[in-house]
């Protein structure tokens, strides 16, 4: 049929004219949502001043199953985070529209006013919580990214990372993990391990497949992607349990809306909803805590 | 392959493409704005202004760009300045371009042949007019490369804006490869997609120099230069590009093409000359001049008449201070002490005496009259024989197109140079730029005519034309005028009055054959002697 041409045809000078045209403005990535618990029609009178608005979630979208972009649709946001950033806006009355950012930029772009919020699988750490209010919301569980076979014989953040060099993200919490290594190499007498910063997890994981570093610790969710992806080259050495929370950050002088963000999370969690989230995203069940708060002065 | 040409055509990294184009047009229209500025207060007479403007390159040329894009996003907000991500980040590149911009258009200024700024003060152009007809036209070509390679720069530049949130073409291949996992595929296909754009960039460059190129002749040539392999083989020099063009300088066929004379050819009883010239009113009074660069004197108290319709010879050895006191009467050089006075009016200062600004002063020399030709003829090398004439007549005198061409018609038909009309002066002979720098001096009917060497940088072939040309202006026209020259026997047969100039001071002056054949100050003899043991 010659009208199935035309698709094409059109693509190509859509194409040409997005190349030559400078149009201002981005499309904001829409997302599907699931139904809001019932209790969220008080939170929303109790704290009336988002219904309504569009808020900016900041993201580092490079943690597949946390957020990501969808490959089939790259112009939506898709994973755990993005979900449950939804539903605390549906609950609230507002919507959310994202700014990608390096992950080391989150708590600056929340600080400078330039997002409201950050939902982006971001560890609570007495550090972070100097500069942003966090609400925790899941365990953590890292996995120990090697290449297949594990030839330097890692073992977990602990002295058998003596002298490989670990891939990380700038301002990971692994980073000071990994660095506090180095005084317990020393004693045994063993090289340092090095320790080589990156912008994104792609970044990271291609420092492994290249063979520029030996280990990459982060998520065990994205471990586990990344494993899942390159079956023949890379492998989970093992899983551990690092002493934090994950967290939404919000603005240190804005505790109203830090409250109201905890009330709505509760409701969630309450509900059973965001346990239903975990399972969507095929993300461990024991991840599930209690919204707590994390804040210094 | 089939992934890279999924990613390759894939909506979504094409419209990163958008975002791209984007930061890039504001990074470099913002950064062409803020760089004639800066360029602009970087020439300016004022200190402050070019000392402000070299801090601002010193901090913007010595930062990384990213830390640039990060304040202009980050840091700004904290004083209330909260623009969005595309903005900021074309903020952050046309700052941090402005300063490389501005040298380019400060090269591209200063590169513009001095001479020719010269010559157009010297002709009254106001520093506007001077930049927009002269100046600037000429930058604008030898700038295009630069502009070309900035343009490539700060595309590929754009992608740092990665960093502050911009879904431009970088960003949006990280998150894919970070989504998909499939980074290769991705990268190859945002790096074709960089380099379709740079190529579009040396295309349009191309089409710009193609476009300005004076010498665009033939439409064989037009399409080859096109092409990149005629650039790489440099058959843009004369030799190669001649093909079906015409040469490139046609032969000069001296004095034979100039027109016939119109005056008498014997000469006025000389003595009767200079008694009717006594009479005349004083056309350039120079008084007590002295004028030194650092502590070396130049001019050392020079005293000066010179009547209307007087013809000067001004002798003298190199650096005697002969091209120093035409262009201090010309006001293109200042001086320390004494006064210059042409037509009764003192150049260069007000009723008050205070000194001008560059564009009074442009004014009061148009006004005044005061013509001038250089050794190094000083032709504006993007106009035609004609327009070297017509255009300053427009440009300063406020003519209108069709008097000023007639007027160019007239001069080039008296200078014998009809059918050079609408040569570019680089494809004129030495002795024809002369004379057609000659007609461009006399079109505005100035009341002195100053001629610093004329003959000076010509060929021995060629140079009797151009004294032809200049003795006719005496004999028909009667015109006042100064010449330094260093040919002797033209200074006896033309000059009314001969002055020598040594160290800065007359040492000898009176009618020239009394001068040249007698003289009696020692200094001059010496001078006479050896230029006339020279010439034989």
């Amino acid at each position: 049929m010659v009208t199935l041409s035309f698709p094409r045809t059109y693509k190509l000078i859509h194409i040409a004219a997005l190349g030559a045209l400078l149009v201002v403005g981005v499309g904001a990535p829409t997302i599907a949502r699931a139904a809001a618990p019932a209790a969220c029609a008080e939170l929303q009178a109790k704290y009336p001043d988002w219904k309504g608005k569009t808020l900016v979630n900041a993201i580092n979208p490079h943690t597949p199953g946390y957020e990501s972009i969808d490959p089939k649709d790259p112009n939506k946001y898709v994973g755990f985070d993005i979900d449950l950033g939804e539903q605390i806006g549906e609950c609230l009355g507002f919507k959310l529209t994202y700014k990608a950012v390096t992950f080391a930029a989150l708590l600056t772009t929340l600080s400078s006013g330039q997002a409201d919020i950050v939902i982006s699988d971001i560890y609570a750490t007495e550090e972070r919580a100097k500069a942003a209010d966090f609400i925790t919301y899941s365990k953590v569980f890292d996995g120990v990214l090697v290449a297949k076979g594990n030839p330097k014989k890692i073992t977990g953040i602990n002295t058998s990372m003596c002298g490989a060099a670990a891939a990380e993200n700038t301002g990971y919490v692994e980073v000071p993990l990994i660095q506090a290594l180095v005084g317990e190499c020393k004693k045994e007498g063993k090289a340092e391990p090095t320790i080589q910063l990156y912008d994104n997890n792609a970044n990271c994981i291609q420092a492994i497949l290249a063979g520029r570093a030996d280990t990459y610790v982060n998520d065990v969710n994205t471990v586990d992607n990344a494993v899942k992806a390159y079956p023949d080259k890379l492998e989970k050495a093992i899983a551990v349990t690092i002493p934090y929370k994950v967290g939404i950050a919000v603005p240190k002088d804005k505790p109203a809306f830090r409250d109201a963000v905890k009330a709505a999370l509760t409701e969630i969690y309450k509900s059973g909803d965001q346990l239903a989230l975990l399972k969507k995203w095929n993300l461990d069940p024991e991840n599930l805590i209690e919204p707590g708060l994390l804040m210094v002065k | 392959m089939e992934l890279f040409l999924h990613y390759l055509t894939m909506p979504y990294m094409i419209e990163g493409i958008q975002a791209t184009l984007q930061v890039t047009a504001l990074g470099l229209l913002g950064g062409l704005v803020l760089g004639v500025i800066l360029a602009w207060m970087q020439l300016s007479r004022f200190k402050a202004l070019a000392s402000f403007a070299r801090v601002y390159t010193v901090i913007f040329r010595g930062t990384p760009l990213i830390l640039q894009m990060v304040f202009a996003y980050n840091a700004l907000p904290q004083i209330g300045i909260k623009l969005p991500a595309i903005l900021a980040a074309g903020l952050a590149l046309a700052c941090n371009e402005a300063p490389f911009i501005a040298e380019m258009l400060r090269s591209g200024v200063l590169g513009v042949d001095r001479g020719q700024v010269l010559a157009g003060q010297a002709l009254g152009m106001t520093p506007g007019v001077l930049m927009r007809r002269i100046i600037a036209p000429q930058a604008i070509r030898s700038m295009i490369p630069a502009f070309g390679n900035e343009t490539v720069s700060a595309l590929k530049n754009s992608s740092l804006a990665s960093v502050i949130a911009v879904q431009e073409l970088t960003l949006r291949s990280t998150q894919m490869a970070s989504a998909t996992f499939d980074f290769f595929s991705i990268f190859f296909a945002s790096g074709l997609i960089y380099l379709f754009l740079t190529a579009a960039i040396a295309g349009i460059q191309l089409f710009l120099e193609w476009l300005f190129d004076l010498d665009r002749a033939s439409r064989q040539i037009k399409l080859l230069r096109l092409m990149p392999w005629y650039r790489a083989q440099g058959l843009d020099d004369r030799s190669a590009a001649a093909g079906d063009a015409p040469p490139e300088i046609l032969p000069d066929a001296g004095v034979a093409e100039l027109p016939p004379p119109r005056a008498l050819s014997e000469r006025v009883d000389r003595a009767k000359r200079s008694e009717i010239l006594k009479r005349n009113n004083v056309a350039v009074d120079v008084a007590a001049l002295r004028k030194s660069y650092d502590k070396q004197m130049v001019l050392a108290g020079v005293d000066l008449t010179v009547r209307i319709g007087e013809v000067i010879a001004l002798l003298g050895p190199s650096g005697s201070g002969k091209s120093t006191l035409l262009r201090c009467i010309n006001n293109l050089e200042l001086w320390n002490e004494g006064s210059i006075k042409v037509g009764g009016r003192r150049l260069g200062f007000s009723d008050r005496g205070k000194a001008l600004s560059p564009r009074l002063l442009a004014q009061a020399r148009a006004e005044v009259g005061v013509g001038m030709v250089f050794q190094q003829f000083n032709l504006f090398g993007h106009l035609t024989a004609k327009e070297n004439i017509a255009g300053p007549l427009r440009w300063v005198h406020g003519v209108s197109r069709i008097d000023a061409d007639r007027r160019a018609a007239e001069l080039l038909g008296r200078v014998g140079l009809s059918h050079r009309a609408d040569a570019l002066p680089r494809h004129l002979s030495g002795g024809q730029q002369q004379r057609v720098a000659i007609a461009r001096a006399i079109a505005p009917n100035p009341s002195v005519l100053l001629l610093d060497e004329p003959t000076s940088a010509l060929d021995p072939e060629l140079v009797n034309e151009v004294l032809e040309v200049i003795r006719r202006l005496a004999v028909e026209d009667g015109l006042t005028m100064i010449i330094s020259t260093h040919q002797l026997r033209f200074a006896s047969e033309v000059a009314d009055r001969v002055v020598l100039l040594a160290d800065g001071a007359i040492v000898e002056e009176g009618p020239a054959d009394e001068v040249l054949s007698n003289p009696r100050n020692p200094v001059a003899q010496r001078f006479l002697n050896a230029m006339e043991a020279e010439v034989a």
